[in-house]
């Protein structure tokens, strides 16, 4: 029995397997290219694209904590003109899928950045980026169900690229915001984006990070709150779940799709280890064959539903 | 990124590489060395360039560490270190035989000179790079090659043989902050008196220290090198260009950030932004 890994967002983006890399931890894909068999990948989700080019947040950027890191990079990007003329001829080559992730201040924004990649060669499916905590109004679409709603309504009018919006977990209710991007058009949902976090460096009294001092935190500290996260968006909605958050090993990588996850990326494992995704792929195919598997979603756990009636004794089972 | 102006680093010579530690050695003065084989960086590696270790398996500490080579005999690679934080009090701890995962050669090292002499100016831990560059000097055909390296205290600089390694062509002049050892004062106030037929100053230290060296060359108007490059600092999270955390001002228009990895971590003095790097907080905050 050969295991099915592959896996469909919806609108003709079929990922050849569920492990991908996350937006921000893999460039454009061109240093790792150097570095690992990228082509093997289920997809490559870009860092994010704005319609400028911009420079970023000043340094420090990055800081490590225990069992994550943080980072406040401020989108640092070429701009869409330059992923689409220079990078997408790039892509269109690769086997592996790439979906640019798309980042705006605006309403505007978005539209203009995700119809400049609509209809290019070389780019898979857009990822919706509504949850950098690190630009200002990065967030505030993604906080919002009703924001949201807008800028996913705006861009599905401009593309037919398959649409996966990325939701902040920075929010009081996740599975509203899915709900309402779901309702108005997204095809498949990612999560989580990383969490506002700070450091403070006791000796000079004050954040390592600049401006206000925060960073979004990712890796292996936040994998339990992104599974709770997951698990409540797959409650909410049933378009795929893309499932993020501290995914450095196989195991962890099977945990989201207990949660609920169709699919996963592997982020900041990458850094430590540039293979840490291919390694992720494998274990997952290998446990699959293992535990004669067909789909890796077979490993879903359903929840209890929310006002389930007190147990009664099985009456249909003699 | 490739947006970028400087001429990039070859990520296609570096490798991963499982490494195996084959000596750990106090120096005194909380100064340490490592010494690793690593058969593909100890034959790619040029001055100035680094190599990410991994100090333990993750998630503690969960990013790899950079530290110049330091020096390279045989298939071995030395890296010199002070246990400040969670990555190198690990590397403090291991023993021969002990495995230290490592990529390398990564960034971009210093232009090394036909000829002439070179003069190394070298900040406390910034002496790192400079037993390889010294040695990639003189095999390149420099007559002499000057290292000025200051510390703190006399128990902190790097030991003066280290540099040299029997090379007559390779002198060493210390300074203290305290004057227990050489010149009592910063390196940098040595600097300027040596730069006559001085083919390349390399520096590595400290950012502000580096600053300081910047400010003093600009003093020194015409009669500067036609090499003066720095190694800079910076908070890294991949090494290889990808999280663009190890951003640096510089000074080529518009606002734009170097990345220390793949720009750097050796610039032109020329290219760095001094007063906005001036500004920052210390590297070590991070
Ligand atoms: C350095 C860095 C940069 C990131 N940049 C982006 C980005 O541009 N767009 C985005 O949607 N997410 C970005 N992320 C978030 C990741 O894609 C991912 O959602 C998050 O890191 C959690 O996954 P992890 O714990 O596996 O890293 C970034 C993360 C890191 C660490
Ligand atoms: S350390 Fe990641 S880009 Fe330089």
């Amino acid at each position: 029995m050969t295991v099915d890994l592959s896996v469909d967002l919806g609108r003709g983006l079929v990922l050849p397997n569920p492990v991908g890399v996350a937006s921000g931890t893999f460039g454009y894909g061109f240093e790792f290219e150097e570095l690992v068999d990228i082509q093997r990948l289920g997809a490559i989700w870009t860092k994010g694209t704005t319609l400028l080019p911009r420079a970023g947040n000043p340094p420090p950027r990055v800081a490590e904590t225990t069992g994550g890191m943080l980072n406040s990079i401020g989108l640092h990007n070429p701009g869409v003109e330059h992923v689409a003329t220079v990078y997408a001829p790039r892509f269109a080559r690769w086997r592996v899928p790439v979906v640019v992730n798309v980042a705006a201040g605006s309403l505007e924004e978005y539209v203009a950045v995700v119809r400049r990649l609509d209809g290019v060669p070389g780019v898979a499916g857009i990822e919706l980026n509504i949850s950098c905590p690190n630009i200002a109004h990065g967030l505030d679409f993604g906080r919002d169900p009703a924001a949201a709603a807008r800028v996913v309504e705006a861009t599905r009018a401009v593309t037919g690229l398959c649409l996966v919006v990325k939701l902040s977990p920075n929010v009081t209710g996740i599975g509203d915001v899915a709900r309402a991007v779901c309702a108005a058009g997204a095809d498949a949902v990612s999560l989580v984006n990383t969490y506002v976090g700070m450091k403070i460096h006791l000796g000079v009294r004050r954040p390592v990070l600049p401006r206000a001092g925060t960073g979004g935190l990712s890796g292996p500290a936040i994998k339990p709150l992104a599974l709770a996260a997951v698990a409540a968006v797959r409650a909410a909605v049933r378009v795929p779940v893309v499932g993020i958050g501290g995914i450095a090993s196989a195991a962890d990588a099977l945990e989201f799709f207990v949660a609920g996850a169709d699919a996963v990326q592997v982020g900041t494992a990458s850094f430590a280890d540039c293979g840490a995704a291919l390694t992720v792929l494998d274990g997952c195919a290998e446990y699959a064959a293992r535990h004669r598997l067909e789909r890796l979603t077979e490993l879903r756990w359903t929840p209890p539903a929310d006002r389930a009636e007190p147990s009664a004794a099985p009456t249909s089972v003699r | 990124m490739s947006t970028a102006a400087a001429p990039l680093s070859d990520l296609g010579r570096a490798a991963d590489e499982r490494g195996e530690v084959t000596a750990v050695e106090h120096l005194g003065g909380g100064l340490m060395e490592l010494a690793v084989r690593l058969p593909h960086i100890a034959a790619a590696a040029r001055p100035g360039e680094f190599a990410q270790l991994r100090c333990g398996p993750p998630p503690l500490p969960l990013l790899r560490r950079p530290f110049s080579v330091a020096w390279v005999e045989g298939d071995i690679c030395g890296f010199v270190f002070e246990p400040v934080g969670e990555g190198t009090r690990r590397l403090a701890a291991l023993h021969p035989g002990d495995e230290l995962p490592a990529l390398g050669p990564l960034g971009v090292g210093f232009t090394v000179p036909a000829g002439g002499r070179v003069l190394c100016v070298a900040g406390g831990l910034g002496c790192a790079p400079f037993p390889l560059a010294a040695r990639r000097a003189r095999e390149a055909g420099c007559a002499e090659v000057l290292v000025l390296h200051g510390a703190a205290t006399a128990a902190r600089l790097y030991p003066a043989g280290r540099f040299s390694r029997g090379d007559a062509g390779i002198r060493v002049v210390e300074a203290t902050d305290d004057g227990s050892r050489g010149h009592r004062g910063y390196v940098t106030e040595l600097v300027a008196t040596e730069l006559a037929g001085v083919a390349a100053v390399w520096a590595c230290g400290p950012n502000p220290m580096l600053g300081a060296l910047a400010a003093v060359l600009g003093d020194a108007g015409a009669a500067l090198p036609p090499v003066v490059e720095v190694s800079l600092e910076a908070p890294m999270g991949c090494g290889f260009g990808t999280c663009l955390g190890c951003a640096l001002p510089v000074r080529d228009g518009g606002g734009r950030f170097a990345l220390c990895c793949r720009e750097g971590p050796v610039m032109a003095v020329a290219a760095v932004d001094w007063e906005a790097l001036a500004l920052l907080p210390p590297a070590h905050v991070a």
